[in-house]
């Protein structure tokens, strides 16, 4: 299966602005603030990519570099098999980027002005170019709005023909930037819906998101990459993340009420144990045998009601790749 | 034609932009008026007095600064239109939008500035129509064709220029050289508001070095004399020659700092 993206020792160094001072006394002096280094990432064809990092950790530079804004320092990057440095053009007729800002659009054109200039600008042209817009404003539901000024749009709104406005050349792969940024939950989560269903799987396009929302990513991705200062801490699909994470598995026990089991520390096949912090009979514990743990709760005279294997949630797995580096 | 296409879409877009803006459209008129009555009234202070320096132009002030200042909005206008296209999308954020297009940046940019050559054209349009209707200036001897000719060149070599200050822009962001200097070189040195003739010869050797001086001659030449297109041949060939020269180091610098500017990543910072 040909990799839709595939980066390759990707490297992206930022020149430092210089103040007066340096400018005077060391004016041939380069330095040099480094965003990405040495990323190596493959992403498949039809796959929902999900790019997690805090703020500053490169995801945007990324973004920038695969849709041919940003030069790469060293190393490749590839778009549908066309280098961004090379091919650029190549690459622009394969990608389309829904980035999170509004001021990206002419507030003074309506919806419908605004694809029609951007569409012109991406080759489309009389018939074809109508009727694409009548697509993308369809599946966009903005067909009712569309002659409305962009300015009087809400943030959803517009949001929505940005969208629009990354479909217009129906690209197979399509990068989004923090799509539900500026949006209130009950809208982020209907947007997401929509991208999944709508954009994503129905044609079977790549997506490539840049995120720091870990439930946006948990809600829409099937795979992550966790980049940290420029760097790939980890990546493949979520729930082999989680459980590389969760190796050593953590159980919820609870006991029963009439338990008289009480010593939890001398349980000798339980690490890591903590209380459950809004049931005083339940706690958790990491064992490598749940089955010998529960023999012996119960010759300690415990009963144990419930035992469930805990689900390591993507902050946690995030916050575990993020605190080891 | 699907060039022609993009470049339409680009008019197309500034046209709904600056509509919208009602009433400075109609300021824009109103700021044509007045200044062409400013200079109507200033040539009337000078009344019959005979300027030997304008004969070769007819002899009338009024006549000779009207198109100085008509044709010389289409130097500043080649200067910075380009260069404002640059900000304006920097600014607003439209610039990334229009970047990640399957559209060139050089397309991109000079089609940023068509709707403003379209504006001054419809400017220097009404600058001569209130100038030979409300105050009697003499056009029946213009060889109209020439002055397109002169007009069409005289663009072209402007815009090396503003290329050129695209170029500081796009990597500086602020501070760019090129428009300030040449355009206000070009106002003392030009012949805008009076003729080359009366500078001290130390200075009238530098204005032929400017493009302006061959552009501002030639169209008076062609509007208020009527000279034919083998007297206006030397203007053509001078603003030729700068063309030929300016234009690839202006095309070769703005493509340089495209580069600079993905390199740095600056490409849409202001």
């Amino acid at each position: 299966m040909m990799h839709s993206i595939e980066l390759i020792n990707l490297t992206k160094n930022y020149p430092k602005l210089k103040g007066y001072k340096d400018l005077l006394l060391h004016p041939f002096k380069k330095q040099y603030l480094p965003a990405l280094q040495d990323v190596n990432l493959a992403i498949e064809e039809g796959s929902f990519y999900g790019l997690l990092g805090p703020n500053g950790a490169g995801k945007s530079t990324l973004i920038k570099i695969l849709s041919t804004l940003v030069l790469p320092t060293s190393g490749r990057a590839l778009v549908n098999g066309f280098d961004v440095i090379q091919q650029q053009k190549q690459v622009r007729r394969s990608i389309g980027l829904v980035v999170n800002d509004e001021r990206s659009f002419y507030w003074r054109l309506t919806g419908r002005q605004n694809l029609s200039f951007f569409a012109h600008l991406n080759n489309l042209s009389g018939a074809e170019k109508d009727k694409r817009i009548h697509e993308v404003l369809h599946i966009t539901e903005m067909e009712k709005d569309a002659d409305r000024m962009f300015s009087d749009y809400s943030t959803g709104m517009k949001q929505r023909i940005a969208i629009a406005r990354g479909l217009l050349c129906d690209p197979s792969i399509i990068f989004l930037d923090e799509p539900t940024r500026s949006l209130d939950p009950l809208s982020a989560k209907h947007l997401r819906k929509f991208i999944k269903d709508e954009i994503i799987y129905r044609h079977n396009r790549t997506a490539f998101v840049a995120t720091n929302n870990l439930h946006e990513a948990e809600d829409l991705c099937t795979h992550i990459a966790i980049i940290q200062n420029g760097a790939i801490k980890s990546c493949g699909p979520i729930e082999k993340i989680k459980q590389q994470i969760n190796a050593a598995k953590v159980y919820l026990v609870k006991l029963a009420r009439h338990s008289k089991f009480t010593d939890l520390s001398s349980l000798q096949n339980a690490l890591n144990v903590s209380m459950a912090p809004d049931d005083p009979n339940a706690f958790y514990v990491e064992s490598p045998d749940i089955s010998r743990l529960i023999a012996e709760i119960v010759q300690h005279e415990g009963a144990v009601e419930e035992c469930t294997l805990k689900t390591i949630s993507l902050d946690e797995v995030f916050a575990k790749v993020v605190e080891e580096t | 034609m699907l060039l022609l296409k993009k470049v339409f879409a680009f008019v197309k877009r500034d046209f709904q932009n600056e509509i919208s803006y009602k009433f400075s459209f109609l300021l824009q008129v109103f700021g044509i008026f007045i200044n062409v009555s400013v200079f109507f009234f200033l040539s009337k202070l000078l009344g019959a007095t005979q300027i030997p320096q304008l004969a070769q132009y007819g002899g009338n002030y009024f006549a000779f600064v009207l198109i100085g200042i008509a044709f010389n909005y289409y130097l500043s206008v080649s200067l910075y239109s380009i260069t404002q296209s640059i900000r304006e999308g920097q600014m607003t954020g439209t610039l990334e939008a229009l970047l990640v297009t399957q559209t060139e940046i050089p397309t991109i940019i000079i089609s940023s500035s068509i709707y403003s050559f379209i504006f001054a054209t419809v400017r220097v349009i009404m600058f001569l129509i209130i100038g030979v209707v409300v105050y009697g200036l003499d056009l029946t001897r213009a060889n109209y064709l020439g002055a397109l000719i002169i007009l069409f060149i005289s663009i072209i070599s402007f815009s090396s220029f503003g290329i050129l200050s695209a170029s500081f822009v796009m990597v500086l962001k602020k501070g760019d050289p090129v428009a300030g200097i040449f355009n206000g070189i070009s106002w003392l040195l030009g012949g805008v508001y009076y003729p080359i003739a009366i500078l001290p010869a130390w200075l009238r050797a530098c204005s032929y070095f400017l493009p302006l001086t061959y552009a501002l001659e030639g169209m008076r030449l062609a509007l208020l004399k009527g000279a034919s297109f083998y007297q206006l041949l030397p203007n053509i060939l001078s603003l030729l020659g700068f063309t030929a020269v300016l234009m690839p180091i202006s095309i070769y610098a703005f493509q340089y700092a495209i580069r600079l500017a993905k390199r740095d990543g600056s490409l849409t910072h202001y």
